[in-house]
Parts: C-alpha cells; structure tokens; sequence
C-alpha cells in the first residue's frame, strides 16, 4: 500500500499564553511515514505528545518546523473526547454539522443521520442537546459519525476509553469489521488489549519522539517493561 | 471545499446556532425584535423624557440609530469570540478559520432581517412614507455588511491570539456608541470641522447619518463617500480573508492551545 502520510523531522512547541509565556517543546525532530490502511496504536505517558502528533498529522497545526506530507485526496477526521460538539445542538444536529465538514453536501449528510443515530444506541438523546449527554455518550456519538462518514484517516484519540463495556465492544469490532480495509487508522489509547485487537503496528512516543516502532507485541511489550 | 460547500455549511452552521438559541428561551425567535425594542425604549425614556432632548421626531431617529448599530455591535461582539469558542472543533478539524466569524455574521443577519422588517414598520406607522430614496438603503446595506466582515473577522483574530483583545472590543462597541450619534444628532456639534472629521472618519457615525438621511429626512447621503467607504471595506475585507485563510494554521495552534 502507498503511504498516505509522511513525516520529516518534525518539532513542535507550543507558546504558552497570558501570565505564563515561555515556550514548550512538545515534538522532537519526528520521522515517520504511515502506510493505505494501517491500523496504528500510539502508546506512550501524559504529555508524551501523541494528542499534537495526531493534531499534526491531520494538518491541524503546522509543525515549527519539518515536512508534514498528507495524500491530497483522502479525507482525515481527529476525535477526541468531548471536543468539537456543540453542546447546544442535538446529536442529529452536530452529526449533521460533523458530515458538512466533511465535504458532504446537506442533502448527502441528512442521509447517513439515520445511520449514524442507529448506531449510537442513543434513542430519544439523538434529539437532546449534547449538552445534556454522559462523556460515554459523547463518545458514542463522535465514534460513529467518524465512521459512518467514509473518512480515509482516522485519527481516535481515547475515543473508546469510556462509555460502557458493550459499547466498547462494538466499537472495537466495528473498526476491525466494518471500515474497509483502505482506511488508515491511528488510535490512541490506554487500553493496550484495544490496541491488541485493533492494530497490527504500534508507535511508543517518548518526550516528542518515536522510543519504539514495530509490531504491536513487540513494542508493548517493552513498554509494559519500562512503563 | 468549494465555494458552495462553503456557503452552505455557514448557512447550516447560522440556522442551527438560531434555532439552538431559541429553544434556550422562553420567548424564543420573539427576542429577536424585543431586545433591540427594549435598547430603543430605553434610551427614549433617558434622552427623551428624563433629559428632554429636542432632536425633531427622536424616536424614529433613535430606533434607526440604534437598530442599524446593534447590527454592527452586536455581530463584532460575538464574532470577537467566535474562534475561541469553537476550539474543540479547531482543535480537531482543518477547516477555514474565516468559517467561524462568518457564520455569526450570517446568524446575526438573518436576526437583522426581523429587526429591519420591525423599522420599516415603525417608520410607516409613525407618517414616513417609501420613497424612490429608499433605493440607497441597498448599497448602504451592502457596504454596512462588507465593513461587518471585515472588522468581525479582525475581532476573531485578535481574541485567539490574545483573550484581552475581548474586553478591549466589548468596551470599544460601547465607546463606538457614543461617538456615533446612535441617539444625538451630529448635525447639533456646533464645530462644523468636527462634524466632518467625524463623518468622513467614523465610518459608522457616516452610515447611521446616511440611513437618518434617506429614511427620515428626504436628503441623498453622500454617494462619493459611500463609494469609497465600501471600496474600503471590501479591499480590507479580501485581504483579512486571505490572511486568515494563509495563517489559519497558526490561528488554530493558538486557539487550541490557549
């Protein structure tokens, strides 16, 4: 498969605001190229910089410096835990709002509300305000308009960290089953079983770099070890 | 994204926002009108019966200062936070950062459009009769919108890089009010240069004095004036959309990590 993804050499920092100014380096001179449908576990601590490499890689920051490379025709999507909805909206309503950006027109995106909603298992909240939704059923929500809506890449930041058992279950299993194989997907997540059953590769980050890159038992291994 | 997807995913974004903050209210969409009729009521009973101001027919001359104003104010408030406010969903889309200014302009229009509609009908009611006069509101219209672009989408980006930008805009609409002649008449400063110097130097004092000129006193406003403003306004408005849609990146790294 061709890569859809390339990184050279890319540093980040992010320039703190108000009283505390100063900088803070969060992506260390980073390689790395990502292949058509791999299916990627990011491990690694708090703060290790897998929530900006994930931000970057869906060309929502520039790095401050190094090459961010990303196939011009695919689609990326990041979700990440209770970000990005409006919390004023319905979850039909930010479903809606989430397959616009996507690109699709209104009449494409009122199609795949149905869907969307189905698989949520939210009932009567679909039509509630997000406002009024459990983190789980955040999740729930952003999960499923991320995969309901073809994207190529998927960026899941800790996105099937929470909500319940079932849930969980069906997530995984949707993403092992129901995303065709062309799609790439990069997942974040503490859980190592989740990367286990999901990915067959897996990336340690480490203060702004790749410590480790390699199959999945091999690389959690050693970070169970070290961790 | 196309031009297309693009207007049409402001225009959802607007209604949804619209009809999100309906359902927040008891009263709902009756807001619309009611807020901007309660400013007018009451800065009438202030400059009117408590202080006894003796501009001719001043509550006509209110409701068009202040219902066009808060068009301005209002939409620069709110689009001054439009990006901080939408963070989570910077923090996890590329998306044109212009979308988000844009959308409260729009949302702000459409709440425009009822209050309008609510000054044409005081204005008839009260023995103003349409004229073909009426037919400059159209450009003074367009070169209002044009200036709300521009300074909405300037107000967003100063807040991302610097929350302060915030309380300095909200004071700024107030001190813009003042000098404005939102409820006296320019036409009473004794100092003629200084009456100019306003006119021709605040564009808002120009268009509140343009609307009270083709509406309540027969007069052709200054169509010279109106020409370069709206030049202006949409040279300033093009080169701020180019900007932002240039350094949108590093509005986003801003914005999130704010």
């Amino acid at each position: 498969m061709s890569a859809v993804i390339r990184l050279e050499g890319v540093t980040m920092s992010f320039g703190l605001s108000g009283a505390n100014s100063g900088e803070h380096q969060v992506l260390n001179n980073l390689d790395l190229e990502i292949r058509q449908g791999e299916r990627i576990g990011l491990v690694g601590r708090n703060g290790a910089g897998k929530s900006t490499l994930l931000r970057v890689i869906g060309g929502i920051f520039p790095p401050a410096t190094g090459k961010v490379w990303r196939h011009p025709d695919k689609t990326v999507a990041l979700l990440s835990l209770g970000l990005g909805f409006k919390g004023d909206l319905s979850g039909r309503d930010n479903a809606l709002l989430a397959a616009m950006l996507q690109g699709m027109s209104r009449r494409e995106a009122r199609k795949r509300l149905e869907a969307i909603g189905e698989f949520t298992e939210l009932g009567d909240f679909y039509d509630q305000p997000v406002k009024t939704y459990s983190s789980g059923m955040r999740s729930r929500l952003g999960f499923a308009t991320g995969l309901l809506l073809d994207t190529d890449i998927l960026l899941l930041d800790e996105i099937l960290a929470v909500g319940d058992h079932l849930f969980r279950q069906k997530a995984r299993l949707a993403l092992k089953e129901l995303l065709s194989p062309d799609k790439t997907v990069i997942l974040v997540h503490h859980i190592e079983q989740a990367i286990k059953e999901t990915c067959h590769r897996a990336l340690w980050l480490e203060s702004g770099k790749i410590r480790q890159d390699g199959a999945v038992p091999d690389v959690l291994a050693v970070y169970a070890a070290e961790t | 994204m196309t031009a297309g997807q693009y207007f049409s995913l402001i225009d959802t974004m607007a209604r949804l926002s619209l009809k999100a903050e309906a359902q927040r209210y008891y009263l709902g969409y009756l807001w619309w009108v009611l807020e901007p009729l309660l400013w007018v009521g009451v800065f009438y009973v202030v400059f009117f019966q408590l202080l006894g101001t003796r501009t001719p027919d001043f509550l006509m001359f209110l409701a068009v200062g202040k219902l066009m104003f808060i068009w301005f104010s209002k939409t620069v408030n709110y689009a001054g936070n439009s990006l901080t406010t939408n963070a989570g969903l910077i923090g996890r889309m590329d998306l044109p950062k212009s979308l988000f200014p844009l959308t409260v302009v729009l949302e702000c229009s459409y709440r425009q459009v009822a209050v309008f509609l609510l000054l044409f009908v005081l204005i008839v009611t009260d023995g103003f009769s349409p004229s073909m006069l009426w037919f400059w509101l159209f450009p003074l219209l367009i070169v209002q919108l044009l200036l709300i672009v521009f300074c909405s989408c300037v107000a967003a980006v100063l807040v991302a890089f610097q929350r302060d930008f915030g309380l300095l805009i909200n004071l700024g609409m107030v001190f813009l009010m003042f000098v404005s002649g939102v409820f006296w008449d320019i036409r009473d400063i004794a100092n003629m240069a200084a009456a100019d110097a306003l006119l021709t130097w605040n564009p808002i004092a120009f268009l509140l004095h343009s609307y009270r000129q083709v509406l309540l006193w027969g007069e052709v406003p200054d169509g010279w004036h109106l020409l370069n403003l709206g030049l202006f306004s949409l040279v300033a408005m093009l080169v701020t959309l180019r900007l932002m849609q240039r350094y949108g990146a590093h509005v986003a790294r801003r914005v999130v990590s704010a």
